[in-house]
């Protein structure tokens, strides 16, 4: 049974002040600010207050449009959307209805076109905080979130698995993230809302998902009942559904006959746009090299593996690094101590590259000391380790925690695992492998791995010549 | 006594403003009895200079004026104090004029005749006649005073001409965008426009000067200039604009004409054939426009509240909305919110947005030809209260049947009175093309 699926999905711009006043944008505080003391007026939706366009919000909208290859549309507006909600100052939403910023776009995920029907820009509602929870004693209402501005990006049903959509959003946040419009360690919020059909079924709408992995298991549980229905020879209603993140399950919300019919005007209050054609053309030169060009070139002109490239990609700020670092030292070097180790430590310590002291320069010496052999593999990581919970510099780090080899006297290391090992030494001289490989483990435990694996071999099997 | 705006400020200027405001300040409390123009009184501050120095100046209710209660004639919003001023206002108080109070007017805005809101003000030519609407306070008031002022006014189809043709004095409406509408408590946006009304057309030129201007707080300002006065001034009469009007106001104004063509201004017969779907294109934009623009008033925020009583959201809102609308802005929330309908919007919310276009065609088309248009204000004079009472909504829509043309379309538009009818005054309409102010005010000097 084929299935279908769409996604609308919002995510909160970081630009510096809201969408349609002057009031500063919270996304991007770091310490949430006290209830109510970032509004004014307009975001309250106090009578006689009007909006006006942040020019920011539209230049973050174009570059997304552009960047998901959509036409940019020559005018385009502003509309009214209707309903009653304690969350909106004037029980109606200024958002793009009839001409949205841009259309007819697309992304290529996994080798797959998905297209994009628009981008457009719109406000955040008022953040609603329920006193003893859902449906408990009463609702406070925080307007510092009013007005901040969203993106919408709209798909086409192009999506044919749960699996899909969750790889169509992974790499939407990453080109939004290489865009310089949304950033995940932030307070902006990346939320979708997922169409799901079976094929020649009715479409059910699921709200409120955050997450790609919330989009893969709440289209995965929607998909599921579906089938379910159906094999009991029931039909599937068209209806929305909300996404319940606590029990893992879609919920029902409304059905099609309870449906809002949010009576669009073009909001007078607002004239429609015109972008100036140089003004996109500046826009699109300026445009990041997206995800998707760096996969390419990184295979073709640093000869690094697909999954080495898609780690390096994962995080923009490793990209950047592994870029500077491959101008001085091995690519394919740098691509695996970059997405292996050093990626490996940052999760670990649940850090980001910019919040570490670790420089293209620090970075590059630590592989090369390891590339001469002043450093065993261990100790690089071991360093790498240090540089990123620590902080300093690799030389002081080293001096400071013995990472030398240098340090240890291998020849007399040696003579003491020989002497209280004498048969495993006899069977070597006797040329059992097995039994090298026994002291090699034994003199590695020693030294604690502050010597490399090969040099310990050598030195052994001269020791025992 | 002073005539005009520019002899008061000369006369406050030698004189004592204090001993003026007192005068005035026992002149408004009489006024009020009978007419009942004021809503809010405030205490003036007088002391300003610039072009309004000293000048009394009324606002419109829905006009916000910082810590003023502001409700737009409504019960709704009753007691609803703005925390900042309207540009306008701003504007009038840098000038060095002095606010005075808050004038009635039909409950934001609906309405033809001033009756539509619990304070109803009355024609000082007959107080048992309406004053027209729904800028009803602010022409009653100006023509009620003694001394020349300027009364902030607003309009969306008709609201500053209307008043002013039923009782004697000048209103301009200038061309949409002129005046900045931030701090205006919305009507319908594509069409409110904030104008004056004042004694004569000298008056009205020097508060128009005052208060126009481009602002960035509201995006549909124009940052444009007015051209000059052209040398040769051809009026155009439209035909379809004496149609359904009083044959003796009809006359009245025919005789203006005469008269300016005896001057030297000539004039030709024009026709403007999309007059007839004027009034139903502008019923259903500007109701639906307010239809969100009302939504906001539920009882939440400021206005009036209902009891919480453990009752849903929805129920709650519909509470306060039922108990504190009028049934006319229900009215109009109803006509509204079903034009803008799916399944019903391409019928008549885009039907009207189009004949809207084809109103604008209609006189750029015209403007071609001619300089301005002169028209009859309204088609009947001031109506007694009886004779309100015995009309139906769709009579008292029809009283707009000559104002929406240029409303719609965002000309500039004055009313100037030009004669009398059993005793009560007659309004001639001059109609611009955008922008010519100037041409608008320089004909309304000869009339």
């Amino acid at each position: 049974m084929t299935v279908i699926i769409g996604l609308e999905t919002h995510v909160q711009l970081p630009t510096k002040s809201k969408i349609f006043c002057g009031c500063k944008n919270i996304v991007t505080f770091e310490k949430e600010p006290e209830p109510n003391t970032v509004t004014c007026e307009t975001c309250i939706g106090l009578p006689g207050a009007k909006p006006q366009v942040n020019s920011q919000v539209i230049e973050f909208g174009t570059r997304i449009a552009l960047a998901l290859e959509c036409k940019i549309n020559n005018t385009f507006s502003f509309s009214r959307k209707t309903y009653f909600y304690p969350d909106m100052g004037k029980n109606f939403q200024i958002t793009q209805h009839t001409i949205p910023l841009g259309s007819h776009g697309k992304l290529l995920v996994d080798g797959k076109l998905i297209r994009i029907t628009r981008v457009h820009v719109e406000e955040d509602p008022a953040r609603l905080v329920h006193i003893g929870g859902v449906g408990g004693s009463h609702v406070l209402v925080d307007y510092n979130r009013s007005g901040t501005p969203l993106v919408e990006i709209v798909t086409e049903p192009d999506m044919t698995s749960p699996e899909q959509a969750r790889a169509y959003l992974a790499t939407l946040t990453q080109v939004l993230q290489y865009l310089g419009v949304y950033d995940p360690s932030t307070k902006a919020v990346l939320k979708s809302d997922a169409n799901i059909s079976l094929k020649g079924g009715a479409r059910v709408e699921i709200k409120n998902i955050t997450g790609e992995k919330e989009v893969f298991e709440a289209l995965r549980f929607e998909m599921m009942r579906q089938k379910n229905l159906s094999k009991q020879g029931k039909r599937t209603i068209q209806e929305t559904r909300l996404w319940n993140p606590e029990l893992s399950v879609t919920q029902e919300l409304r059905t099609k006959e309870t449906e809002e019919d949010y009576g669009y005007i073009p909001e007078g209050d607002l004239t429609p746009i015109t972008l100036e054609q140089r003004i996109i053309l500046k826009e699109k030169q300026q445009l990041p090299e997206l995800p998707a060009q760096k996969y390419k070139r990184y295979q073709r002109d640093y000869k690094v593996a697909p999954k080495l490239a898609e780690a390096l990609l994962a995080d923009p700020q490793l990209a950047v690094l592994f870029e500077a670092a491959s101008k001085k030292i091995d690519s394919k070097l740098a691509a695996t101590w970059i997405a292996g180790p050093l990626k490996k430590t940052l999760n670990w310590n649940n850090r980001r590259l910019e919040q570490t002291d670790i420089t293209v320069a620090s970075f590059v010496s630590v592989l090369k000391l390891f590339n001469s052999r002043k450093l065993t593999d261990r100790n690089a990581e071991m360093l790498i380790r240090y540089l990123v919970a620590e902080g300093g510099q690799p030389e002081t780090l080293i001096k400071k925690h013995q990472l030398t080899g240098s340090g240890t006297d291998l020849d007399k290391v040696i003579k003491t695992v020989i002497k209280n090992n004498p048969k495993a030494a006899r069977d070597v001289t006797n040329g059992v492998a097995k039994a090298l490989n026994f002291l090699i483990g034994m003199v590695m435990k020693e030294t604690k791995g502050t010597v490399d694996a090969n040099t310990v071999r050598k030195a052994l099997e001269k020791a025992l010549r | 006594m002073p005539q005009t705006l520019v002899q008061l400020r000369t006369e406050l200027k030698k004189g004592n403003r204090s001993s003026f405001y007192a005068k005035l300040s026992k002149e408004l409390d009489q006024l009020n009895r009978k007419y009942h123009v004021l809503l809010e009184r405030t205490e003036p501050s007088h002391t300003g200079s610039g072009p309004l120095a000293g000048i009394p100046v009324s606002v419109k209710d829905c006009l916000c004026v910082k810590d003023v209660p502001s409700a737009a004639g409504s019960e709704i919003l009753k007691g609803y104090i703005p925390p900042f001023d309207a540009t306008a206002v701003t504007k009038v108080k840098n000038a060095g004029g002095v606010i005075i109070g808050k004038t009635a007017q039909d409950e934001f805005g609906f309405g033809s005749f001033s009756v539509n809101t619990n304070i109803v003000p009355k024609n000082p030519h007959d107080p048992t006649r309406s004053c027209g609407g729904s800028s009803g306070g602010a022409a009653a008031l100006t023509a009620a005073l003694s001394v020349p002022h300027l009364a902030l006014a607003e309009s969306t189809g008709g609201s500053i001409a209307c008043p002013a043709s039923f009782c004697g004095v000048v209103g301009m409406t200038p061309t949409y965008g002129l005046v900045s509408r931030y701090g205006l408590i919305d009507y319908a946006n594509s069409l409110d426009k904030i104008g004056v009304i004042t004694k004569s057309v000298a008056d009205a030129e020097l508060g128009l000067s005052v208060i126009r201007g481009y602002d960035p707080r509201d995006q549909t300002s124009l940052d444009k200039k007015i051209p000059p006065v052209p040398k040769r001034i051809v009026l155009g009469v439209p035909k379809e604009y004496f149609e359904t009007v009083d044959s003796a106001v009809a006359a009245a104004v025919w005789d203006t004409i005469k008269k300016l063509e005896a001057a030297g201004i000539p004039y030709k017969k024009v026709s403007l054939t999309a007059t007839k779907y004027a009034l139903a294109a502008y019923y259903i934009i500007a109701t639906a426009e307010a239809s969100t623009n009302l939504a906001k008033y539920c009882g939440m925020r400021y206005g009036q509240a209902a009891p919480l009583e453990q009752r849903e959201m929805n129920e709650y809102f519909s509470a306060v909305r039922s108990t504190y609308f009028s049934s006319e802005a229900k009215r109009r929330i109803m006509l509204g919110t079903f034009a803008r309908m799916a399944g019903f919007r391409d019928k008549y919310f885009l039907q009207a947005q189009k004949v809207r276009t084809l109103v604008i065609q209609d006189f750029k088309k015209v403007f071609k030809n001619v300089s301005v248009l002169v028209t009859p204000t309204m088609p009947v004079i001031a109506p007694t209260f009886a004779e309100i009472e015995q009309m139906s909504p769709v009579q008292h829509y029809a009283m707009d049947v000559l104002t929406v043309g240029p409303n719609l379309a965002g000309l500039p538009h004055l009313s100037v009175p030009c004669g009398t009818v059993k005793n009560m005054p007659v309004g001639i309409q001059i109609i611009g093309d955008h922008l010519t102010e100037a041409t608008v005010f320089s004909l309304g000097k000869c009339v």
